[in-house]
């Protein structure tokens, strides 16, 4: 069994890596994701994954749901860390399979997988308590910077974790996003991670996020028209239902957290496509206490204060 | 506390309620006014609700709470319901929506703890269960208590709390309990004391958390804990704390109370991160984390008061006889202490660290940064992060000081060394932040850049042109070591990565520096090695690279790339990847976009005329595309203008041409001057004569390096820096400093050109280029000079120059330039061991000269393609 094979197996436990074999992962896989385009080609048969938050646990009953990796195609639409308990976990396996599997799993960047919104929402000081130390939280998010920010599926389905920009109307233009950077304040990388469809919004509308805009029917209809795709596929928005359909189905949510920071109550949602594209949503709940491993926590075995 | 009886309700408006009952006309009866209360029915454990009268006391309701859905809460101030016992529906009106709420919260958890009760063991239901006093604490009464515990409502929850805090005897009654079942392998009884225990911890109450992590309670407490009913092994806590856990005591503490203390914050720190992880609610986390922090800034603060502990501590780290084993302990101590210091009011941290500074932690740090052992530097590295994100100025002014030169270098250093599969991105972390602009103050920022800029920036650039291969198709050949000519040292990518990060912070930071360090030394050639590596990430960052530089807007900087054309390594970057769409790709097409949005014509035109034959393949993409359309826009605006301007835009594709006679006619002859004329056309010597008249050359021929009246700063070490390259004056030995040290730049990054090329190198390309670089350097002085001459009516803007350099920070280009100025000449001025003697100083100043003239035609060339706006420069070129 390869060091990774085995680093897999681990962090499917829920134990985290070391830092020394953070460090190695995170180098291979900038090397795969530098390959990458900002819209990333997708072959159907896929399986398409909104938000995570570093609920590991039920990221494992997705993969029960969806089948496992390597044998299941899977697209991961952003926002793997942050407000969960084990976003360290969660982002490692998500990025050792990647790294094993490149062809076989496809993840692009969410708002939180930025250095900011890191700070604030929780996987900076998860990685400051698991690891003692900031380096693992500054490696990851120099990962982040790599991820793409989009996907096309079969040249017929649009996947973004936010939504649409102002400032892109073909998926051509996405094309000269220099994406490695900090995910930026405003201006079109910002939009594709942060806009939210809004159904009483005409056109584009300011958003109560403060980044990003609201887009209404009639943008998503221009945009899907003069890129000849069929939806627009989409998270970023908790949907109790696990996935919501918009206007007249040309845009669709999906949200892959249950049970959302562990007090939503919501179900989750995974879309499958098969090589046609016939669209399934498998829905599914969070995982029961009991299959909640040991806490994941090691403690320094000395200390000095 | 006595036993609280009904009386105990305090008669308050939140509890005033009106009743109603519906009569059978169907409206609502006023049955009086009074008090509502949740408490126990008589001879009962269920709940009900009461009211009674405020006045005579007497009950107007007894209503027992029902499980199921049959309250309604109405504007927030009635709860009405179907009372099934009575069959009449009921009416309280509420004075305030508060007490309403209350109540209605009150009957809600109610209803959960009925639901919670009947899922459980009904055994536990049992008459005499009354919260008046607690349960004698026996092995049969254990599932009371359990049941009190678990089972006592919100309502109860504070009683319960009191009760346990007035019973002197329960925990150790129940600890004892405990140690019975654990010598009994009773299971259920340690079930139901976890759960006890659990449930005690679970109200949250300070005061029994001070009780139970009391010295003597702690250790059992935890051990109750190891019988997690639902998990299926028992846990083995205590044999880890016992066992596993090491204190270290770098220095003895003596002090009992603090001992005590770090023994309690890290078992409550075990209790809540590993024992009751998934157990405690958030608040009683916050309580936990409060109980540590508290215990932290006690610690620390008894420690640092100790004079003794202190330098003790000190001594030990610098007597020679300390053993590294105990140096090295002494020192991860002193990380904790740091670390813990976050706990302690903002303004007795700020003293700690200054105190620490004094005392010569970072003189320690020193040391640690130079140790073989790589935790030990990582740990340095660490304290050195906790200064920074306490006061980054503690840091820099020490970094300033004699004695802490070193601390730079080690960092430096610490960057470019590999760490093995150790992380040390806290070099670059720490760097930036010294290296910061937007924090920094004056004199200190200037101190720590110049040292940077002269001792590190090189060593940086040196490891990058050390780690590429030269040629460019050593890459296919592939990475074979030294296989063609000089061995390639084994770097790690990611070290470059982070130097080519760290060079971009300092393009945003340092505007001014980077543009003389760059210019002087072809630190932008070497840069671009990396887009050699194999690494396309590396290949990025180069690009981002030049992407940065391109943001300043220089005009310097940007002929600078086309002079030597440096896009070169990117464009080929570019073809190479052929048409993968990946990032290099997208960075590409970005950085070309970029050159289209802003405008910066010098460039666009430099880009398609230079490598279109390169680009066109690519034009169905629409970023190169538009490249063409707007250079071809370009070309035609030009030519309108033709008739007004200089020259057509054919002619300056000539020029060009000229240009490349021209360079070969330099390396051939040495009369700088002549060449510099001669290829000059009319129009362009006309245009050039403001430069002349009031620039650098000028000066230079009158030969009067400051004539007092002509330059009037107030800011005198200012202008220090840029009387022109003097004949002589025994006072001006900073300015030979300038000149040398700028000299002495030029000969050593020709160390690294080819033979040949160094054998001309005052004629050659490259010093061409470096003279240039100074001629712009020069001119940008005598736009500096200019203002108090009041005669110069051609350069209407340059008046901002001297007024904007004093209000430092704006990133106005007129402002960098004179700053460049100011900084090359200070950064040469503070460096003693270049200064230089006559003969010297006179050669750089011929090269000035020649430069200048350089300078001029390259001016002449560029005019008509750059804004006006954007260049005194120009603004003298262009009237």
């Amino acid at each position: 069994m390869s060091d990774l094979d085995r680093q897999i197996e681990q962090l499917k436990k829920c134990e985290p890596l070391k830092e020394s074999e953070v460090k190695a992962l995170c180098l291979k896989a900038m090397e795969i994701l530098v390959e990458e385009s900002n819209v990333q080609r997708v072959d159907a048969p896929v399986t398409i994954c909104g938000d995570i938050h570093g609920q590991f646990y039920d990221m494992k009953e997705l993969f029960k749901v969806g089948g496992d990796c390597p044998k299941t195609n899977y697209l991961f639409l952003g926002d793997f860390v942050d407000r969960g308990f084990y976003s360290v976990e969660t982002f490692l396996l998500l990025l050792a399979l990647k790294v094993r599997y490149p062809d076989r799993i496809t993840l692009i960047r969410g708002n939180h997988e930025s250095r900011q919104i890191t700070q604030v929402y929780g996987f900076y000081d998860e990685c400051l308590r698991k690891y003692g130390s900031v380096n693992v939280w500054r490696y990851c998010t120099d990962i982040f910077d790599y991820l793409s920010l989009s996907a096309l599926i079969e040249n017929k389905i649009f996947s973004v974790h936010g939504g649409l920009s102002p400032a892109i109307s073909t998926l051509d233009q996405i094309r000269t996003i220099d994406r490695k950077q900090e995910v930026p304040h405003d201006g079109a990388m910002c939009d594709l991670l942060w806009s939210d469809p809004e159904d009483v919004v005409d056109g584009w509308g300011l958003s109560p996020r403060g980044a990003g805009f609201l887009f209404g029917g009639s943008v998503v209809t221009t945009f899907n028209h003069s890129n000849n795709i069929d939806y627009i596929c989409r998270a970023h928005q908790l949907v109790m239902e696990g996935y919501k359909w918009m206007f007249n189905n040309q845009i669709v949510t999906v949200w892959s957290a249950p049970n959302y920071c562990y007090r939503c109550g919501n179900v989750a949602a995974i879309l499958e496509l098969d090589e046609n594209l016939n669209k399934q949503f498998r829905v599914f709940d969070a995982a029961p206490q009991e299959s909640r491993g040991a806490p994941a926590k090691k403690p320094a075995p000395d200390y000095f204060l | 506390m006595g036993a609280p009886e009904k009386s105990h309700t305090s008669l308050n408006s939140m509890q005033r309620v009106k009743v109603y009952r519906l009569n059978d006309d169907g409206k609502w009866d006023d049955h009086g006014t009074g008090h509502v209360t949740v408490d126990y029915l008589e001879r009962s454990e269920e709940l009900g609700l009461f009211v009674f009268d405020e006045e005579d006391n007497e009950t107007l309701l007894v209503h027992r709470i029902s499980s199921n859905e049959i309250y309604r809460k109405q504007e927030d101030t009635i709860i009405s319901w179907r009372d099934p016992e009575q069959s009449t529906d009921l009416a309280l009106s509420f004075q305030e929506t508060t007490g309403c709420a209350y109540i209605w919260d009150h009957i809600c958890s109610v209803q959960r703890n009925i639901h919670f009760t009947s899922l459980n063991n009904e055994t536990f239901h049992s008459d005499n269960s009354e919260l008046r006093e607690l349960p004698a604490v026996e092995l049969s009464t254990l599932p009371l208590i359990l049941k009190t515990v678990v089972e006592s409502g919100i309502a109860d929850q504070m009683r319960l709390t009191d009760l346990i805090l007035h019973d002197q005897d329960f925990f150790r009654k129940l600890m004892d309990l405990f140690r019975i079942c654990e010598d009994l392998e009773n299971i259920d009884g340690l079930h139901m004391i976890y759960k006890i225990v659990r449930g005690i911890i679970l109200l949250n109450s300070p005061q029994i958390f001070e009780k139970i992590f009391g010295d003597d309670l702690i250790m059992d407490i935890i051990g109750c804990l190891e019988y997690d009913p639902e998990v299926p092994h028992v846990q083995h806590h205590r044999s880890f704390l016992k066992e596993h856990v090491v204190f270290k005591e770098a220095i003895p503490i003596k002090d009992d109370q603090v001992l005590s203390k770090i023994h309690q914050t890290y078992r409550v720190g075990y209790l809540k991160d590993v024992v009751l992880a998934r157990v405690l609610d958030e608040a009683t986390v916050a309580n936990l984390n409060s109980i540590i922090h508290a215990n932290n800034a006690i610690v620390i603060s008894l420690l640092k008061d100790d004079s003794t502990f202190i330098q003790e501590l000190f001594a030990r780290l610098r007597s020679p006889s300390t053993s590294a084993e105990s140096k090295k302990n002494l020192v991860y101590f002193l990380h904790e202490f740091c670390s813990l210091s976050k706990s302690l009011p903002m303004v007795q941290q700020l003293r700690l660290f200054r105190d620490l500074m004094n005392e010569g932690i970072l003189d320690i740090i020193i040391d640690a940064l130079q140790s073989q052992d790589k935790k030990l530097v990582l740990t340095g590295t660490d304290i050195l992060i906790l200064f920074l994100n306490q006061d980054p100025h503690l840091l820099r002014s020490y970094v300033v000081r004699q004695e802490g030169i070193p601390l730079l270098g080690l960092l430096v250093k610490g960057m470019i060394t590999d760490f093995g599969e150790d992380m040390h991105c806290q070099f670059l972390e720490i760097l930036r932040s010294l290296l910061d602009s937007y924090t920094l103050s004056g004199a200190q920022r200037d101190n720590i850049i110049d040292i940077f800029y002269e001792r590190h920036l090189g060593q940086l650039v040196d490891v990058i042109t050390a780690s590429c291969p030269l040629d460019r198709n050593a890459q296919s050949i592939g990475k074979s070591s030294g296989s063609g000519g000089r061995v390639q040292e084994v770097v790690k990518p990611e070290i470059l990565s982070n130097i080519c990060e760290l060079l971009c912070f300092c393009v945003v930071h340092h505007p001014y520096r980077i543009k003389c360090s760059f210019l002087l030394s072809n630190v932008i050639d070497k840069i671009l090695l990396l887009t050699r590596r194999r690494e396309k990430y590396l290949v990025v960052a180069a690009v981002r690279f030049v992407r940065t530089i391109l943001t300043r807007h220089d005009e310097h900087l940007i002929s600078h790339f086309v002079k030597n054309n440096l896009l070169k390594p990117i464009v080929d970057a570019f073809v190479g990847n052929g048409n993968r769409y990946n990032l290099l790709n997208s960075a590409v097409l970005e950085l070309f976009e970029y050159i289209r949005k802003e405008n910066l014509k010098s460039l666009l035109k430099y880009v398609v005329d230079s490598f279109w034959d390169q680009l066109v393949k690519y034009e169905y993409l629409a970023s190169i595309h538009s490249l063409k359309v707007k250079y071809e826009q370009c070309q035609e605006n030009c030519g309108a203008k033709g008739t007004v301007s200089v020259s057509d835009p054919r002619k300056r594709i000539d020029d060009r041409a000229l240009e490349k006679e021209e360079e070969d006619y330099f390396n051939e002859d040495s009369d700088e001057e002549d060449t510099a004329t001669a290829s000059m056309s009319n129009s362009e010597k006309a245009q050039v004569h403001p430069v002349l008249a009031n620039g650098v050359a000028a000066s230079y021929q009158t030969s009067s390096p400051r004539s007092g009246g002509l330059v009037d700063y107030d800011d005198d070490e200012d202008d220090e820096d840029y009387k022109p390259p003097p004949r002589k004056q025994p006072d001006t030995d900073e300015d030979e400093g300038t000149m040398e040290s700028l000299r002495l730049k030029r000969k050593l990054s020709s160390k690294d050109k080819e033979p040949e090329l160094s054998k001309k190198q005052r004629l050659g390309k490259n010093s061409k280029s470096k003279d240039s670089v100074f001629a712009a350097l020069c001119s940008t002085l005598s736009q500096a000079v200019l203002p108090s001459k009041k005669t110069a009516s051609s350069v209407l803007t340059t008046p901002h120059t001297v007024d904007g350099d004093k209000s430092s920070g704006e990133e106005n280009h007129q402002e960098n330039e004179v700053a460049v100025s100011r900084s090359c000449s200070e950064k040469s001025s503070r460096d003693e061991n270049h200064r230089e003697n006559e003969p010297a100083a006179s050669r750089s100043c011929s090269e000035c000269l020649h430069g200048a003239s350089d300078n001029r035609q390259l001016g002449g060339e560029d005019c008509p393609l750059i804004p006006p706006k954007s260049s005194p420069e120009m603004a003298v070129n262009g009237s």
